[in-house]
């Protein structure tokens, strides 16, 4: 086997680290922030489940989530390695998401939400229009580590099978005993992944200051 | 009255939804038989039983083997990937028919799968480094040393059990590896002394790296090698049970054997 068809075999598992990460990152997300609003204006019932909920998923490492839905709850129902993998991946990272959201809504000063009331803006609309485009920008550097986490955590996923970098990697490691190549190519790729991604957010960032809020 | 009533019903319900829960389970080989598809698991990192060829596919010992009992079966055999340690989790619960990766008996595992008749017996080895200068006459010399060891395999289990259990060899020289290879690289830059693992892919690490020697070998831990099957399951059982031993009679397994492991 030559060096080229080494690499590219480990690589060809970068459409799962992909797939994983496209899967729980955007979860994470959706339910990050559906939840961070809830903790942040919902009440105080809500505050404590969110509490509760940021403490358990937060607590519990993704490995032995993913372990946990794949061998026990899914025992009946055929849910693929794939997706179990990327499913407790998102649920953990939700968690975080809601923490890195929640904080993000909090910094922006509670007298701006006030004012919004005082002109005549409903408390959705003051929310909507006011609070959570700062509180956008103020999440993306949070965020951004978040999304570096969430890559390297899709490697995880090689437990239950997955063919993805990392276990590409110890297949071909094993049959050429060639491991230190092997782990050497699939740190490569991970790195210009999580390079990559936070170059992009560093971007976003750039472009959706606002110049006299630096 | 009516509350009553419609307690009973409740009552009812929950019963018969008891019972059809563990009403007779079906064997695994009549789904494999509907399906006309065994599934079967391996971790496909342990050559010269199952590892990857130049192509990417998988091949090896038991690979060959597996191949030949589903064309016995008669139906058609899809491989998962997955690592040596979750492979038993998917059989228990259900994500996998049956698991082939050079699986010894052993009593925990027995608790939760059940094993198939043997169909090869293996040797334990220990190796060492080129620099390596003390001496190991008998397997319980190596507890003067820091040893590694594939964690959670027979290996494992007979080092605790013989040697760190009662004393002889402290548990901080004992490193456990997720993967043999890992070991193998420690062995190589000096950071255990000896290696403790299964004699064949020993005969293969040792061919690949010049500076390692096997010191001893010998049955230990290790011994016959069966084919993990879901727990209870008779009629799968015999059915496999069946084909390995024909599989025996006729020599298919030897050849293998000087096919894989040039004995």
């Amino acid at each position: 086997m030559d060096f080229g068809q080494f690499i590219s075999y480990i690589a060809s598992g970068t459409v799962y680290t992909v797939g994983v990460t496209l899967v729980a990152l955007p979860s994470g997300l959706l339910i990050g922030t559906i939840l961070a609003l809830l903790y942040v204006y919902g009440g105080k019932a809500a505050a404590r489940v969110m509490n509760l909920y940021s403490t358990v998923f937060r607590g519990i490492p993704p490995l032995v989530l993913l372990f946990i839905l794949y061998f026990a709850v899914t025992k009946g129902i055929n849910l693929s390695a794939f997706w179990a993998g990327s499913l407790s991946l998102g649920i953990v990272s939700s968690a975080y998401q809601m923490e890195i959201v929640r904080g993000a809504l909090l910094s922006v000063s509670g007298d701006q939400l006030m004012a919004a009331r005082a002109i005549g803006l409903s408390r959705l609309q003051a929310i909507r229009y006011v609070v959570l485009p700062q509180a956008v920008r103020l999440a993306i550097p949070p965020w951004s580590n978040e999304a570096a986490i969430v890559i390297k955590d899709s490697s995880l996923v090689y437990a239950l099978g997955v063919p993805e970098i990392l276990r590409r990697a110890q297949l071909i490691g094993a049959s050429s005993q060639r491991y230190l190549l092997a782990y050497l190519s699939a740190a490569v790729i991970y790195f210009l992944l999580v390079f990559g991604t936070t170059r992009l957010l560093a971007m976003l960032e750039k472009k959706l200051t606002i110049p006299s809020n630096p | 009255m009516k509350k009553y009533f419609l307690l009973v019903v409740a009552l009812v319900l929950v019963a018969s939804m008891l019972v059809g829960c563990s009403s007779e389970p079906k064997s695994v080989l009549d789904k494999i038989n509907e399906a006309k598809k065994v599934v079967v698991g391996t971790s496909a990192d342990y050559p010269p039983y199952e590892f990857l060829d130049e192509a990417g596919n998988k091949t090896g010992f038991d690979i060959d083997l597996m191949t030949e009992i589903a064309k016995r079966m008669g139906v058609e055999l899809e491989w998962v990937d997955m690592p040596f340690d979750s492979l038993v989790a998917a059989v228990d619960s259900g994500k996998l028919d049956m698991s082939i990766s050079c699986f010894n008996y052993d009593e925990e595992r027995d608790k939760t799968v059940d094993f198939s008749t043997a169909y090869y017996t293996t040797e334990d080895a220990f190796v060492v480094n080129s620099t390596f200068t003390g001496s190991v006459v008998k397997p319980e010399d190596v507890a003067n040393y820091k040893v590694g060891v594939q964690s959670g395999t027979v290996q494992d289990s007979w080092l605790t059990d013989n040697l760190v259990t009662p004393g002889l060899l402290p548990e901080a020289n004992l490193s456990r590896y997720e993967r043999v290879d890992q070991a193998a690289l420690d062995l190589a830059n000096g950071r255990i002394e000896v290696l403790m693992a299964d004699y064949v892919p020993v005969q293969a690490l040792v061919a690949q790296n010049p500076d390692l020697t096997v010191v001893y070998h010998g049955e230990l831990s290790t011994g016959p090698i069966n084919i993990v099957l879901p727990d209870g399951d008779t009629a799968l059982k015999t059915e496999v049970d069946r084909i390995i031993k024909e599989l025996q009679d006729e020599g298919f397994i030897d050849q293998l054997a000087v096919k894989y492991f040039s004995e």
